[in-house]
């Protein structure tokens, strides 16, 4: 084993990409990893700066055992899971810094250095992330050059220029990949997903919930309309439906119908949608929820494309099969009217009466009083709706704590609440009464951005109403929060709690709070409808969305023909990378003096006179001018005039001059 | 050289596409070019991006990895390049006494101003060397082999190489420059030189009017002294005859193949290699005679070189006793 000294070049790189590709992994990391990250990253650039010597054996395995035992404790005992997975490649790849002594263990971390960053696009696939971690992976591919390169040639920055270059020639055949790679769906299912607990809906929900959601400005996704969207009050998007209420919690009910994929494959007894009315075609991209429900404009078809991985519920709640990891785009046609469950399941009626046998007495006997004075069902309704109007019902954002018997606390005496109060009382009632209810939640609202035509739902849109299953109109959707705060459904949760004062309260930076700043406003869409451009077309560049735009170029293709047009496509690019690296002449250009000069030299072997290799100018005049006395001024002038222009200081005219006697000599040799 | 039969083939087939010759300019026809121990494990690193993008259905992940996999073949055209271009010519090589290294010198030279850069030159299986042609035009790279047996060496093909500039992939072609370099008999200590004991006188040149020896008469000049005349013979003769004295200032050494009768060749040749290295270093002509050869005694670094080269190729048939040490 000989002793081999990394390039100090490769390894400036190496340290300096190795901090820039954990940076933005910091947040998502445990503290003690991150202070082995620290630790390990400190002390080989001591060793760099020739300070400190290697560790000893039992400081590595201190650095290990930290590692290891931090992990768990940073994720409270999860080991499985992706934050995890990368904690681990990420110790491993600062650790293995300390054991770099042969140039094949440089190479490890060159390569772990690449694997990390390519995991950091699974947290983030925005426009700002993607230009960082080009620079990252020039600055990892420096090092790679560094370490390549003669140690005697240590200039950093011209080895990131070569990476550079490198990158910059491989820019084309990347996007040739890019759009002709066959895209296939996943081979097998992830095993490794985020178990971060991403704001966003969850699949319960007990009093505050949404209230707390609501200080987010987190984006849940975006809508493209194909034409105008639906009015601000219709847009409903559905998440979930919970039908089971069980200690002041909602949830999904446990025996639920089971899901079908095509409206073909949906029975007869259980084809319970009927569409009215005009329809919307949009698309949604879904920011990742680690979750597998998606958000409709309720009643949506299913969609009956290739990405079958999407079926519908019997509650019209749709459920991908993978799960969301990642930015998810898909297609949907929607009807906001529609007519659902018009014949009655005596099943799916008795689970939405479901109560607990006990808590809450005084709600159950407002509802069974009001039941009593009521003509009918929707006159029961109606009657619930102006209690909440009249009886001094407070919506905010700020309800405060209920106790045990929640709706009690509510109803009788806070009387302060958010949308999922009002919807979770509202449903408590109608079940009190016997009519079958149950709560949906999902968001309401959006920003309507023109720059992209679509409309972009935050989390702070989160919102919660009910739906009460009527005679001969099935199940129909009844918002209580529209009694209590009718502003928030027609103008947001942002003008609802204007008076308090509340929106964003946690996030005085968010640009989403400056709303009534309309250039920053105008800047700010500009920017998202840049960024959802980007979302559509790279980030959202599915197998479904590679046909689609394919098949207008190549008509109709199949796996084959789009390997065979990659392969064309990839080599003609190459071949024309090829023509362009391999013929420039020379990696610097060369100076107008000495291509002059060259000129002259090769006038002069067509006669049969060409210069011999290492030959000086001075002896190659005398050479020359011995076998051809005839030009021996001519050759003295542009000789002389080149040496005093190259090497006697020079002056700007001596370019000029050295051509012009250049040509005459040309000149002469022709006569 | 022993070779196994595929590497025979291959080199039979090296032989026929690139015969040896003294300069060798590189081009398509003889650079070789295949991905690495690094580039292999690169494409599955590649790979597994790959997969990771495919099955977290992830755009960017995927794009990483195109573009990984397209700088790995960008980096095919730019190491090739940092071959091609170039030419290689023999500059001559430096004896050596078996077991020493000889030293060969190989010119690289640029034409144009496409500059080469972390080259590596050496022969099969030994040191590399390494070289850059960024500034000059050209220059002498001075590679050294390790020899074995006395001859001829042929150092056979150069392999020269380059990973520059990501080490992913590796250029090289085997040039044999039709080098040879001398291999002198590895020196084995002996005695003093037989002649330079016993055998004083054995030459003729004499510096006359020495003191030391009888050298032979000649005739009394006016004016010589009285002490040398040869009375003896006067009185026989009546001829005046002067008595006359040599001193040896130089010595004609012989080294003979047949002094060391009873010894093998090789430890004969080795021996008599020891003499003259210790002779060229002392005032002393001297002479070689091996079976069927007679160098005359001279003097001088180029003498001692041609006897030394003498004994490298004795017993030879072609001039070339010794091969290649690999």
């Amino acid at each position: 084993m000989t002793y081999y000294q990394i390039p100090r070049n490769s390894l400036a790189w190496m340290l300096v990409s190795q901090v820039a590709v954990i940076l933005p992994h910091v947040a998502r990391l445990p503290v003690w990893v991150v202070l082995v990250v620290v630790g390990c990253v400190t002390w080989r650039t001591m060793i760099y700066q020739g300070r400190w010597a290697y560790p000893g054996r039992w400081v590595k395995v201190g650095f290990v055992i930290t590692g290891l035992v931090g992990i768990p404790l940073g994720y409270k005992g999860r080991v499985y899971g992706l934050e995890p997975a990368v904690s681990l490649l990420v110790v491993a790849y600062v650790l293995k810094l300390l054991e770099m002594h042969q140039k094949r263990d440089a190479y490890v971390v060159i390569l772990l250095g690449y694997f990390v960053a390519i995991t950091e696009f699974l947290f983030y696939q925005t426009i700002p992330y993607t230009l960082y971690m080009i620079a990252v992976v020039t600055m990892i591919t420096a090092s790679l050059v560094g370490l390549n390169q003669t140690k005697s040639h240590v200039r950093p920055f011209k080895t990131l220029k070569l990476a550079a270059i490198l990158l910059g020639q491989a820019l084309p055949l990347m996007l040739v990949m890019f759009l002709l790679f066959p895209r296939i769906s996943p081979l097998w299912s992830i095993p490794l997903q985020s178990q971060t607990a991403k704001t966003g809906i969850t699949d319960s929900m007990s009093p505050g919930d949404i209230a707390s959601l609501s200080k987010s400005d987190g984006l849940a996704f975006k809508a493209t309309f194909e034409g105008e969207p639906p009015r601000f009050p219709q847009l409903y998007w559905r998440g979930l439906v919970f039908s089971k209420y069980k200690d002041g919690i909602w949830t999904r009910d446990d025996m639920r119908p089971s899901v079908w994929r095509h409206r073909q494959a949906v029975p007869g007894w259980v084809d319970n949608i009927s569409p009215i009315g005009q329809r919307f075609d949009y698309s949604v991209m879904l920011e990742p929820t680690h979750q597998n429900w998606l958000f409709t404009l309720a009643a949506s078809d299913i969609p009956d494309d290739r990405d079958v991985a999407m079926v519908r519920e019997h509650s019209l709640v749709y459920i991908h099969r993978r799960g969301v990891s990642s930015k998810l785009n898909y297609a949907l046609t929607s009807h906001l009217d529609y007519r659902l469950d018009v014949n009655p399941n005596a099943f799916i009626l008795h689970r939405n009466t479901i109560l607990p046998k006990e808590g809450n007495p005084e709600s159950r006997i407002l509802a069974e009083r009001l039941f009593a004075e009521s003509t009918n069902h929707k006159d029961y309704i109606r009657r619930i709706l102006t209690l909440y109007n009249t009886d001094a019902f407070f919506y905010t954002l700020q309800p405060g704590a209920l106790g045990e018997d929640e709706i009690d606390d509510f109803l009788f005496s806070s009387k302060r609440g958010f949308c999922e109060h009002y919807s979770s009382s509202f449903t408590f009632l109608m079940r009190a009464a016997g009519i079958p209810a149950r709560v949906v939640v999902g968001y309401h609202g959006g920003e309507y951005n023109p720059n992209g035509n679509y409309v972009a739902v935050h989390q702070f849109d989160a919102h919660s109403w009910s739906e009460v299953w009527l005679e001969n109109e099935g199940w129909v959707r009844v918002d209580p929060t529209m009694a209590v705060a009718p502003e928030r459904i027609e103008q947001g949760i942002e003008a609802a709690v204007a008076e308090e004062n509340s929106f964003l309260s946690d996030s005085p930076l968010s640009l989403l709070k400056y709303r009534q700043l309309l250039w920053l406003t105008e800047i700010r869409l500009q920017l998202d409808a840049v960024g959802h451009y980007w979302d559509t077309w790279v980030v959202g560049y599915t197998p479904a969305m590679q046909s689609a735009f394919l098949s207008d170029y190549l008509g109709d293709f199949d796996t084959k023909s789009l390997g065979a047009a990659l392969l064309a496509t990839f080599f003609s690019v190459l071949g024309l990378l090829a023509i362009v690296i391999l013929m420039r002449r020379s990696n610097t250009p060369l100076s107008a003096l000495d291509q002059a000069y060259l000129n002259f030299c090769q006038s002069l072997a067509k006669q049969g006179l060409a210069r011999a290799v290492g030959e000086g100018p001075l002896d190659y005049a005398r050479r020359i001018k011995a076998q051809r006395a005839d030009l021996a001024d001519a050759i003295d002038q542009v000789t002389m005039s080149y040496v005093n222009a190259n090497y006697g200081g020079g002056a700007p005219g001596d370019i000029k001059e050295m051509k012009k006697a250049v040509r005459r000599f040309q000149l002469k040799t022709l006569l | 050289m022993s070779l196994r039969p595929l590497s025979r083939l291959f080199q039979n087939w090296l032989d026929k596409r690139m015969p040896p010759t003294n300069s060798v300019a590189l081009n398509l026809r003889n650079v070789f070019i295949l991905p690495t121990r690094e580039g292999v494990y690169f494409s599955i690193l590649i790979i597994f991006m790959m997969l990771a993008g495919i099955n977290y259905q992830n755009s960017l992940v995927l794009a990483l990895a195109f573009l990984l996999f397209s700088m790995l073949m960008i980096s095919i055209l730019h190491t090739y390049r940092n071959l091609s271009g170039l030419t290689l010519r023999s500059a001559g090589s430096k004896p050596a006494f078996a077991g020493d290294d000889a030293g060969f010198d190989v010119n690289l030279i640029r034409s144009g101003a496409r500059t080469f850069e972390a080259l590596q030159l050496g022969w099969h299986r030994h040191k590399i060397t390494g070289a850059d042609l960024i500034d000059d035009q050209q220059l002498i790279v001075n590679l050294y082999l390790p020899t074995q047996k006395r001859g001829l060496l042929n150092p056979g093909r150069l392999l020269i190489q380059s990973c520059y500039p990501v080490g992913l992939f590796r250029a090289w072609s085997w040039v044999d420059l039709d080098m040879k370099a001398v291999v002198y008999p590895r020196p084995i200590v002996a005695g003093p030189v037989p002649g330079a004991t016993s055998n004083i006188g054995e030459g003729d040149a004499l510096q006359r009017d020495g003191v030391d020896d009888f050298y032979g008469f000649r005739n009394y000049q006016h004016g010589d002294s009285l002490r040398h005349v040869a009375w003896k013979n006067y009185a026989r003769s009546d001829e005046l005859l002067l008595k006359e004295f040599a001193a040896y200032v130089d010595r004609r050494i012989w080294l003979d193949w047949e002094y060391l009768s009873g010894e093998p060749a090789e430890v004969r040749l080795g021996k008599l290699c020891f003499w003259i290295v210790q002779l060229a270093s002392g005032p002393d002509e001297y002479g070689l005679r091996l079976p069927g050869l007679e160098i005359e005694p001279a003097k001088g670094l180029e003498h001692r070189n041609k006897l030394l080269l003498e004994l490298a190729v004795f017993g030879s048939i072609d001039g070339q006793g010794a091969g290649s040490t690999s």
